[in-house]
């Protein structure tokens, strides 16, 4: 299938006896935005960084490009520079300044010239709203400010798809729209996505599909009007009832 | 597994596997080699003798000579962290004094004794005390008057440490109370900071016992003065010194533990009783 | 008074000795640390272990006792260096036990995200450790490694007791020429000491500021 950009074939993975992913299948296509929905400890977030390789899989294939998932090496970093990844906790470089957060990828890894990283980050980050934050440091943004220079970070790498691993759940609720905003903004711009997240308001009006996973298993996988609206499993539906309460 | 691993290096991939394992053998037979050099050079030098150890599992009397040094180690590096306890929260609460006058002069000391080599306060009290006061003073009372003053100088450190990382509300809730500055220290605050020491002090043990050994400097017998002594009389200095060392890890060793057991038991409660005033303080800022 | 200013010249020149001492020691034991610290966070077992033994067991033996066995043990087994030599050994087996704590913690003190961070942006390994993770540890570990070497100051005065003509040594052999100005003689080595002391705690300052602005 050489349209999809992830694609992830019988993956299992094991923390010692938990079985963390089991027989995961999926596919996220170019353009796509896919978020993955379920409850904690479900293996959503373990499946997300699995394809960054921050963890290994015992079993299966992941395929970026419909190019296996090197073990390791620059095969390894090259295919995680096409593959931007933003976290929970948004893990800006807390010795660098905002703008070199955001340049110091295209400077060491795609070998552009300081100036034109420079320019192009400033570029990201009047995208994202904080054009005017480029030379302070991260502990002085607020949260909302920091996530959305974590997603000007990723842009800058030209990333082929964005992986968003629980983006807005370390952030102070009145905070959480803004970057939302500029997540859907990215969607309409047609940017491949993957979004680990909490948000049903977001998956509904931006995703194209909904992945609900428990237990270490995609238990539904199904446009967000039809996952919304009329869940098939009993374990999507109980999920549902609670988080939209 | 330690944080090495997870921390600086990536989950291994099949090459590092075989790179990781590959350095693990040549560490391996790196140390046996020198492992192996080792106990040929200690055996052509006849350092591996019977007559150079055995003394130490048959004779009785040097035993005994050095279990004495031992007790004088720790009777000494005991007595001092008293004293040391003593000088240490009078020092570290004139510092915490909103008086100048107290204020000044124990910052003062405190910063002083902290430049000082120990063993300079040593040979002060040992050459000097004589002299002024036409007196020797103990051997004992050398070493423990020194270890007291540099300790006591570290103590307060600690002390005031320990004060200034209660939580806020402490001292409002006394103040609010009507308690007066001395009594919300010797009520509230010090007896808590003590606590919060605890491992700290214990820690600060090993320092002494370790401090301790200069006795031999000032002829306080102690362990390694026993053990010079002792090295002389059998001529087998390696084989003493390391034994003695051996002696001096496994009593630190049991300490240091200790004192991260009682750390760790400590970090547990602290945290449920001082829970919410952490909270309270970082929404304020 | 001409007499005091004699013994304060010779005690000056016994300074540098200490000094040399203390300095030698510390790019010594800063070289030493460093390295065991890097294979105390390798991926390779038996590195790691072999260094936690090594700081295990020196930190828990009082630098008298390493003085010990490296001055009088060592002979034994045909190894045979000037008192000098000696004592830059000691202190520095001594020290470097201390510099690898603290360049391992600096390490380790680093949030696990930053380093993932930079993993996902493509970095490579040595490129992680030059951009992300040694600036970190750096600023962390100047203070911890100010005090150790202020430490290694005060601390190579127990070369005196091993036949090194250091200041607390030629102090001892003044107060025996000198009986009658015993307790200016202390009272001026301590002077020195503490001056000096202070010095280096002032540099180590401005080094940690210098650190936090170049980032």
């Amino acid at each position: 299938m050489p349209d999809s950009v992830i694609s992830m074939d019988k993956v299992n993975k094991w923390f010692g006896a938990l079985h963390a992913l089991r027989d995961i299948n999926f596919r996220v296509s170019a353009g796509e935005v896919v978020v993955v929905a379920g409850p904690s400890g479900s293996g959503k977030s373990t499946m997300c960084r699995t394809i960054n390789r921050l963890e290994t899989i015992d079993s299966g294939t992941i395929r970026v490009n419909g190019e296996t998932l090197p073990a390791e090496g620059r095969e390894l970093a090259k295919l995680r520079s096409e593959v931007a990844m933003v976290f929970q906790q948004f893990n800006l470089f807390s010795h660098l300044s905002i703008l070199d957060n955001v340049t110091l990828g295209p400077i060491k890894v795609l070998r552009q010239s300081g100036a034109e990283a420079c320019k192009e980050a400033l570029g990201f980050l009047d995208r994202v709203g904080i054009g005017d934050q480029a030379h302070k440091f991260p502990a002085q943004l607020s949260g909302g400010q920091q996530q959305r220079a974590a997603i000007a970070r990723a842009l800058a790498m030209r990333p082929k798809a964005i992986l968003f691993d629980e983006p807005t759940s370390a952030l102070d609720p009145e905070m959480v729209n803004e970057v939302l905003e500029v997540m859907t903004q990215l969607a309409k711009e047609g940017m491949t996505m993957l979004v680990v997240t909490h948000e049903m308001g977001f998956a509904r009006r931006v995703a194209h599909r909904v992945i609900f996973m428990d237990a270490g298993q995609i238990v539904e996988e199904a446009p967000p009007e039809a996952f919304f609206t009329n869940p098939k499993t009993d374990r999507a539906r109980d999920f549902l009832s609670k988080i939209l309460m | 597994m330690t944080g090495a691993d997870r921390h600086l290096f990536d989950a291994p991939g099949p090459k590092a596997i075989r790179r990781m394992i590959i350095g693990s053998i040549i560490a391996g037979v790196l140390a046996v080699v020198a492992l192996a050099y080792a106990l040929v050079q200690l055996t052509d030098k006849g350092q591996l003798a019977a007559a150079k150890w055995l003394p130490f599992v048959t004779n009785l009397d040097l035993i005994k000579f050095l279990l004495l040094g031992l007790g004088n180690t720790i009777g000494a590096a005991i007595v001092s962290l008293g004293l040391a306890l003593v000088l240490g929260i009078a020092l570290g609460v004139g510092r915490l004094s909103e008086a100048k006058v107290v204020h000044t002069p124990c910052a003062a000391v405190v910063e002083l004794v902290r430049g000082l080599p120990v063993l300079l306060n040593m040979l002060f009290l040992f050459l000097a005390f004589p002299l002024a006061f036409h007196i020797d003073l103990p051997a004992f009372w050398t070493v423990v008057l020194a270890l007291t003053l540099y300790n006591g100088a570290v103590i307060a450190e600690i002390v005031r440490a320990g004060v200034l990382t209660l939580p806020k509300g402490q001292r409002e809730a006394a103040m609010a109370m009507g308690l007066s500055w001395r009594q919300t220290m010797a009520l509230v605050l010090l007896p808590q900071a003590i606590r919060i020491m605890l491992p700290s002090l214990i820690s600060q043990l090993v320092v002494l016992i370790k401090d301790s050994a200069l006795g031999f400097i000032v002829g306080y017998q102690e362990l390694a003065a026993q053990a010079q002594s002792a090295a002389l009389l059998l001529n087998n200095p390696l084989q003493t010194y390391m034994i003695v060392g051996v002696v001096y890890i496994l009593l630190n060793s049991l300490l240091s533990e200790a004192s991260n057991y009682i750390g760790e038991r400590q970090k547990r409660t602290l945290s449920k009783v001082y829970a919410s005033a952490r909270v309270a303080a970082v929404d304020e800022r | 008074m001409n007499e005091l200013m004699g013994v304060i010249s010779t005690l000056l020149r016994a300074f540098v000795t200490t000094l040399e001492l203390t300095f030698l020691s510390a790019i010594l034991s800063l070289v030493v640390g460093i390295l065991a610290a890097a294979m105390r966070v390798s991926p390779v077992p038996p590195l790691r272990w072999a260094v936690s033994v090594y700081v295990r067991l020196v930190r828990n033996t009082p630098l008298t006792i390493v003085f010990f066995i490296t001055v009088f043990g060592l002979p034994q087994v045909g190894v045979n260096f000037s008192f000098f030599s000696f004592a830059l050994l000691a202190l520095t087996l001594y020290t470097a036990t201390f510099v690898a704590e603290t360049v391992r913690a600096g390490i380790q003190a680093i949030p696990i995200g930053q380093i993932e961070a930079a993993r996902s942006i493509g970095l490579t390994f040595t490129q992680v450790l030059a951009y992300v993770v040694l600036p970190q540890a750096v600023r962390s570990v100047v203070p911890p490694l100010a005090s150790t070497f202020i430490a290694l100051f005060k601390n190579s005065s127990i070369a005196s007791a091993f036949g090194v003509a250091e200041a607390i040594s030629v102090m001892t052999n003044m107060v025996n020429v000198h009986s009658t100005i015993v307790l200016s003689i202390m009272g001026a080595t301590a002077a020195i000491y503490v001056a000096l002391a202070l010095l280096f705690g002032r540099a180590f300052t401005w080094l940690e500021r210098k650190a936090l602005i170049a980032r």
